[in-house]
């Protein structure tokens, strides 16, 4: 078995919540050794957040933060206290890579910020992930991810006609300034491969959000115009989108109502659906019989559509469609995701044995590669789990000098 | 200054948005990148659009625009033998292939990773599918909708358990195509550095379901640990995490830590409700939402946007506005930090454009040239490059195989 890509490439993880865990997650399945320098004085938030097994909270017990750092390691340290510091920059030393995600000026206060941890490393390769960037008149201000998807302008082009303005649904600026970061980082270290220069990278998580909405901003800089919301439905498509299904069940407090969505893109792909919905003369109708027809027709064509949709189960008009060649698939609930065959026989999902919740299913890595094969190595640390094993092994520590920076509150 | 990706070699065959997205991504930090169109139509994304004045023209897609910057284009019909021969030729002095060709075309014009390792054994493939290249629905047809659909993320999205009558909603654009394209960007990356250390190519197999699935938040894991379903019918976990409106448009209202919401409260001047038990943490505040959306609707819908984002700022709360295009193209942060920027295309005209997603202290990502017109490169690269003398490439064009 050949060695993994990041093999022997170590990250000081400073981050915390989700931007920063999910690139340096990123860079975990690529076989680096991510250490998260965390606090018990302030843990990381989604420690804290739900869900926990039984309902019961506790630090280590928390799906969200057991996801998201998978395959590393963690180390406490709180810097109000003596020698704390110090550890952080022995960290730094020994890495390759340094990366946070406060924002401007908050790393530089504590005394780790780049001009100061490049005289440590001079070849270290830095990434920053603030909400805002670390220059402009609002580098100061605090974000998190769930705010920077309005302040991006995700949310006044998201949301069903002539209703307000809505959200994604989940903190979508996080996983993708975090994405973002872990490929911008590996391309600074191609450069370092080639040149030996490390470098710092400042990324803001409201411009990297930005760049996945051209076509609303094009609209605007090339037209004047600020787009619609328009719900589920294509500017050029239809029939595109989210039809009613007749299955519902219960589950907790509340009914899980099943779903199913539906885009013929082509004449050819609708002349599919409409044989498959058994109303093969919809492809003939000059209502509907050119791209430009359906989407004049849109409302009446989606009536259509859900009549056939509502009479059936999601799953149903899913397999039904899909076996006439159009792309269709349910609006899956987690429970259905989890459950689905594929994911299962693409080896997809992680179980592995964490201390205090047991085996669970985890989201694994969403590549395959043919040579170096990834594989999830650990579950997710408990906090501080490897204090004492990255002091001796990593930063050679003895285990008194360890015992009294424990003593001196330290390694909280 | 080079970009950081300056002497990688890649080649493209990519439609609308993932490869597309993948490869500009390393086009704009320096990249070499070959794109190869269908002859004729090109690239799907030339068809979308916005168009200036709203006049479709395949040269003036904003989309195709946006997502080619910095690559060269060539017209290449891979489905038939002279053209397959010419990706292969093009393929023996490149570092990586990267294409959204879907497993059924795949399987049809014979790409595979052993043909194409057989030309170049250090080649990295990658390959972004909507499913992967295994599994039941490896041939299932997809678009971008159908794919944030299948992975949960429209399941946790639409109007709330108000109107159970709104179906679940997805984000705006093409965001499954952006997201399978970074993440694949990501994997080709890793395989390029094992690449530089053994000298030796590999399959990376990207499945863009996966990449939505492994991002769905805290919301997946609610199955496994809590054998709950996590819909937009149900509470959110924590509060307030809303969009809410003012007297003069909308903003975001953002506490997740408790100081935030402590700040927030002395902000509104601590109303008496607020010191409520049922309000005392962040989930009895997502359990109770109903009562305090009341209040907060009541307090909100008398401010200004920008006055309570610049006054919860300063109180260390992460509020936001709910930007529209125009306060994005007028943000003064925005124009300190240089971040859109003007690109002249020969057809297309003159245009802003979002720039770069993050900046490099050393390496500069630069637009070096505007998206090629469909074939621009076509002389330069089958030419010059590949030695095809004028009158074979006459050929090839007249039959259509450029």
């Amino acid at each position: 078995m050949a060695k993994l890509p990041l093999e022997g490439v170590r990250i000081a993880d400073f981050t915390w919540v989700w931007a920063g865990p999910y690139c340096t997650l990123q860079l975990a399945h690529l076989g680096a050794d991510v250490i998260r320098i965390e606090t018990r004085t302030r843990p990381c938030v989604t420690r804290m957040l739900p869900p926990w097994p039984e309902g019961k909270p506790g630090l280590n017990r928390s799906g969200y933060f057991n996801q998201y750092n998978q395959g590393k390691r963690s180390l406490t340290l709180n810097y109000a206290k003596p020698g704390a510091l110090e550890v952080a920059r022995r960290l730094v030393e020994t890495s390759d890579i340094a990366t946070s995600n406060f924002a401007a000026g908050v790393m530089e206060k504590l005394g780790l910020g780049y001009e100061e941890l490049r005289k440590l490393k001079p070849d270290l390769i830095m990434i920053s992930l603030s909400g805002y960037g670390d220059t402009g008149p609002y580098r100061e201000y605090v974000a998190y991810g769930p705010a920077q998807v309005p302040l991006a302008g995700l949310s006044s082009l998201t949301g069903y006609k002539g209703w307000p303005p809505m959200h994604t649904g989940f903190s979508y600026a996080d996983p993708n300034a975090g994405v973002h970061g872990a490929f911008a980082v590996l391309a600074a270290l191609y450069h370092r491969k080639k040149t030996g220069e490390g470098q710092y990278i400042d990324m803001s998580q409201w411009e990297c959000a930005m760049g996945l909405l051209p076509e609303g901003i094009l609209e605007y800089t090339m037209n004047g115009r600020e787009p619609a919301r328009d719900g589920n439905r294509d500017p050029l498509i239809a029939p595109h989108g989210v039809f009613p299904s007749k299955d519902r069940f219960e589950n907790t407090s509340i009914m899980v109502d099943m779903w199913v969505s539906i885009v013929a893109a082509d004449d050819a792909e609708f002349e599919r659906l409409a044989g498959a919905i058994g109303h093969p003369e919809l492809a003939r109708d000059p209502r509907f019989n050119s791209a430009a027809a359906r989407k004049r027709n849109e409302d009446e064509l989606d009536a259509a559509v859900s009549a056939w949709t509502a009479q059936r189960s999601a799953a149903e008009a899913e397999r039904i469609l899909q076996a006439a060649g159009v792309a269709a698939a349910i609006c899956a609930p987690n429970k259905f995701v989890s459950e689905d065959p594929h994911l299962k026989e693409r080896g997809y999902w992680v179980y592995l044995d964490h201390p205090e919740v047991g085996v669970r299913q985890h989201c694994g890595i969403p590549w395959r590669m043919s040579r170096t094969e990834g594989e999830v190595r650990a579950p997710a640390p408990l906090i501080g789990q490897h204090t004492d094993e990255v002091l001796t092994q990593v930063l050679g520590y003895s285990a008194a000098e360890v015992a009294r920076l424990r003593a001196a509150g330290a390694l909280e | 200054m080079a970009g950081a990706l300056s002497g990688l070699k890649v080649v493209e065959l990519g439609e609308m948005v993932s490869a597309p997205y993948a490869a500009k991504l390393m086009a704009d930090m320096g990249a070499e990148v070959i794109k190869i169109e269908r002859p004729g139509v090109g690239d799907r994304a030339r068809t979308r659009g916005p168009f200036p004045g709203g006049q479709a023209h395949p040269e003036k897609s904003g989309l195709y625009l946006y997502l080619n910057t910095n690559k060269f284009g060539v017209t290449l019909d891979v489905s038939r033998p002279e053209g397959f021969g010419l990706l292969e030729r093009l393929i023996a002095g490149a570092d990586v292939l990267i294409h959204n060709v879907a497993p059924p075309d795949m399987d049809r014009i014979g790409l595979s990773f052993e043909r194409v390792r057989s030309r170049n054994p250090r080649l990295v493939m990658s390959s972004i599918t909507p499913w992967g290249l295994s599994g039941p629905k490896r041939e299932w047809r997809a678009e971008d909708l159908t794919l944030w659909s299948a992975s949960g993320l429209c399941y946790v999205n639409g109007g709330g358990p108000d109107h159970p009558e709104m179906p679940p909603l997805k984000a705006f654009g093409q965001q499954s195509g952006f997201q399978g394209g970074v993440h694949a960007a990501v994997a080709t990356m890793g395989a390029v550095f094992a690449q530089m250390r053994d000298g030796e190519g590999q399959h990376v197999d990207v499945s863009i379901y996966e990449s939505l699935a492994s991002q769905t938040e805290l919301f997946f894991e609610f199955w496994p640990y809590m054998g709950m379903v996590a819909s937009r019918l149900g509470q959110k976990p924590i509060q307030p995490l809303e969009v809410m409106e003012c007297r003069d448009g909308y903003i975001y209202v953002c506490c997740i830590e408790e100081h935030q919401w402590r700040n927030f409260v002395e902000l509104m001047g601590s109303p008496p409700w607020a010191s409520e038990e049922i309000f005392s943490d962040r989930l009895k505040r997502g359990a109770n939402w109903d009562a305090l959306k009341v209040f907060l609707e009541d307090w909100i819908k008398q401010q200004s946007v920008l006055d309570l984002y610049r006054k919860a700022q300063a109180r260390r709360i992460p509020f936001a506005p709910v930007s529209t295009m125009g306060d994005l193209l007028s943000s003064e942060h925005l124009k300190k930090r240089g971040f859109f920027v003007e690109i002249t295309h020969p057809v297309a005209g003159t245009h802003k454009y979002p720039g770069a997603p993050l900046k490099y202290q050393r390496t500069p990502w630069e637009i070096r040239r505007p998206a090629p017109t469909l074939g621009q490169h076509n002389e330069e690269i089958f030419g010059a490059r590949l030695g095809l003398n004028a009158a074979r490439i006459e050929e090839l064009r007249r039959t259509a195989v450029l």
